[in-house]
C-alpha cells in the first residue's frame, strides 16, 4: 500500500477522507464513507479504511466500536482544527521552541511602525524608477 | 606540549564566544553577503566549541606528561575533564530535546495543513488555508511545505504572491531550519546566565537575507519589498515581543541599497571562515594532540 500510495497523496487523501467525516451527520462505516467518495473518485476500499485508521492514530477521528466494526467519525471540528494551527503558526513567545519550527515569511515578532515600512518601500520604488531599472 | 596549551585554546574559545559575535553582529559587510557571513558564524562557533573541548581535554590529559603528579594537581585536571564530559553531555542533551520537539511540531503542522490546506491557482504549489489572518510561512523538513492563507493572496499582487514563495521556497531548498537548529542547540546547551542570543538572532536575520535575494532573483526588488510592507501590517499577536533582528523595513531598506550577490565582500570572508577554523587546530591542536600520543606511546 504504502509503495502505491505516495506520502503526498496520502496527505491529499486524508484531506478528502476528512472533509468527508466532517459532511457527515453521525459516525460513519468505512463502507459509508467509500460509498461517498466513490461518486466522484476512483478509490479503493482499503484505500480509505488505512486513511480512517491514520487519522484515528493522529487524534483527528475517532474511532468507534460497533458490532465488529469500526465506525469513525471527526475527533475535532475544522474551526478548531484552523485555531489550533494559527496558534502554532504565529506563535513568537521568545524562547519557546515553536518559533523555530516553521520559517516565516514577516515574523509577528517583529512589528514595524507602518511609518518606517512606507518610508522604505518608497525609497527603493524611487530608485528603481530612477534606474529604469526593470531587472528579473 | 606545553602547560600553556589550555591556557591559549581557552583564551580563543572566550574570545570567539564573546567579542567575536560582538563585533560580527555589529558589522555591515554581512549585509551584502550574507551566505559568506552564514559561513563565518559557523566556522566562528565550530572553532569556539573545538577550542573550549580541546581547552578542557588538554588541561586533563597534562596530567599524563608529568612524572609524579601531586594529587591536587591530579584534582584539578580531573576536574576539568569532568567540566568538558559535562559540556559536551548537555550538548547532546540539548540536540536530542530540541530535534524531538522540532520534529513533533512540523509533523502536527505537516497533518494540520493536510487536512486543511487546498490548492490554489493563485499561489501555484502551495498549500492554502481559508484562515483569518495574513500569513506565509515553510514547515521545513522533508517533504517541506509552502503555506499562505487566503487573506495574504488577497491582499497582494500575483507577483508580490510570487515573490513570497519563492522566498519560502527558498527556505526550505537551502535548509536553513538546519542551521538555525544548529545554533539553537548550541544557545540551548549554556546556562542562562553566560549564553546571548548574539548568534542565534544574527544567522535568523542573515538566512532571511538570503531568502530575500532567491525572491528577488525570481520576480524582482519591488513586488518583494511590496509584499513585505503589505504582510508586515498585520498587527502582532498579543505576547509577541520584538526579539528577532532584522525587521521588514530593515529588509526593505537592503533591496534598495544591496545588490544580489557581491561576490567581492564574499571571498575575503570565505578565505577568513576557513582560517578562522583552520588556525586554531593546526597550532594548537595538533602539537598536543601528538604530544598526547607521544606520551602514551
Amino acid at each position: 500500500m504504502r509503495g502505491v500510495v505516495g506520502r503526498t497523496r496520502l496527505g491529499e487523501l486524508e484531506r478528502v477522507v476528512m472533509d468527508q467525516l466532517w459532511a457527515f451527520e453521525g459516525p460513519a462505516t468505512v463502507r459509508q464513507v467509500h460509498d461517498a467518495l466513490s461518486r466522484t473518485r476512483d478509490i479503493a476500499y482499503t484505500t480509505v479504511m488505512t486513511v480512517l485508521d491514520r487519522l484515528a492514530r493522529k487524534g483527528s477521528a475517532e474511532q468507534l466500536r460497533d458490532g465488529r466494526a469500526y465506525r469513525y467519525r471527526p475527533a475535532v471540528s475544522r474551526e478548531e482544527l484552523t485555531a489550533e494551527l494559527m496558534h502554532q503558526a504565529l506563535d513568537t513567545v521568545d524562547g519557546s521552541d515553536r518559533t523555530l519550527a516553521l520559517l516565516r515569511f514577516v515574523d509577528s515578532a517583529t512589528p514595524d511602525d507602518a511609518e518606517a515600512l512606507r518610508a522604505a518601500l518608497a525609497e527603493l520604488e524611487q530608485r528603481r524608477a530612477d534606474d529604469g531599472d526593470t531587472q528579473p | 606540549m606545553t602547560p600553556a596549551t589550555p591556557v591559549v585554546l581557552l583564551v580563543l574559545a572566550l574570545a570567539l564566544t564573546g567579542p567575536g559575535p560582538a563585533a560580527l553582529a555589529r558589522a555591515r559587510w554581512p549585509l551584502r553577503a550574507p551566505r559568506a557571513a552564514l559561513v563565518f558564524w559557523q566556522a566562528m562557533a565550530l572553532s569556539a566549541l573545538l577550542a573550549a573541548l580541546g581547552a578542557g581535554l588538554s588541561a586533563a590529559t597534562l596530567v599524563l606528561v608529568y612524572q609524579d603528579p601531586h594529587p591536587v594537581v591530579v584534582a584539578l585536571h580531573s576536574a576539568a575533564l569532568l567540566l568538558t564530559l559535562v559540556v559536551v553531555a548537555r550538548l547532546l542533551w540539548s540536540a536530542h530535546t530540541l530535534g524531538t520537539a522540532l520534529r513533533a511540531g512540523r509533523r502536527r503542522q505537516r497533518h494540520l495543513v493536510d487536512l486543511l490546506g487546498r490548492a490554489d491557482a493563485r499561489a501555484p504549489g502551495a498549500d492554502v488555508l481559508d484562515a483569518e489572518r495574513p500569513l506565509a510561512y515553510c514547515i521545513p523538513g522533508v517533504p517541506s511545505r509552502v503555506v499562505i492563507s487566503t487573506p495574504a493572496i488577497d491582499r497582494l499582487a500575483d507577483d508580490e504572491v510570487t515573490a513570497v514563495l519563492a522566498h519560502e521556497r527558498a527556505h526550505a531548498r537551502a535548509r536553513h531550519d538546519l542551521v538555525l537548529e544548529a545554533f539553537a542547540v548550541l544557545h540551548n546547551a549554556f546556562p542562562r546566565f553566560v549564553r546571548s542570543r548574539t548568534a542565534l538572532d544574527a544567522t535568523a536575520g542573515l538566512v532571511e537575507m538570503l531568502a530575500d535575494d532567491a525572491a528577488r532573483r525570481r520576480s524582482g526588488d519591488v513586488p518583494l519589498a511590496r509584499a513585505l510592507a503589505g504582510l508586515s501590517t498585520a498587527p502582532a499577536p498579543p505576547g509577541a515581543l520584538a526579539a528577532t533582528s532584522v525587521t521588514p523595513a530593515a529588509r526593505i531598506r537592503r533591496l534598495a541599497h544591496v545588490p544580489a550577490s557581491a561576490p567581492l565582500v564574499s571571498a575575503p570572508a570565505y578565505l577568513a571562515a576557513a582560517a578562522l577554523f583552520a588556525i586554531p587546530t593546526v597550532a594548537v591542536a595538533v602539537p598536543w594532540l601528538s604530544a598526547v600520543t607521544a606520551s602514551l606511546t
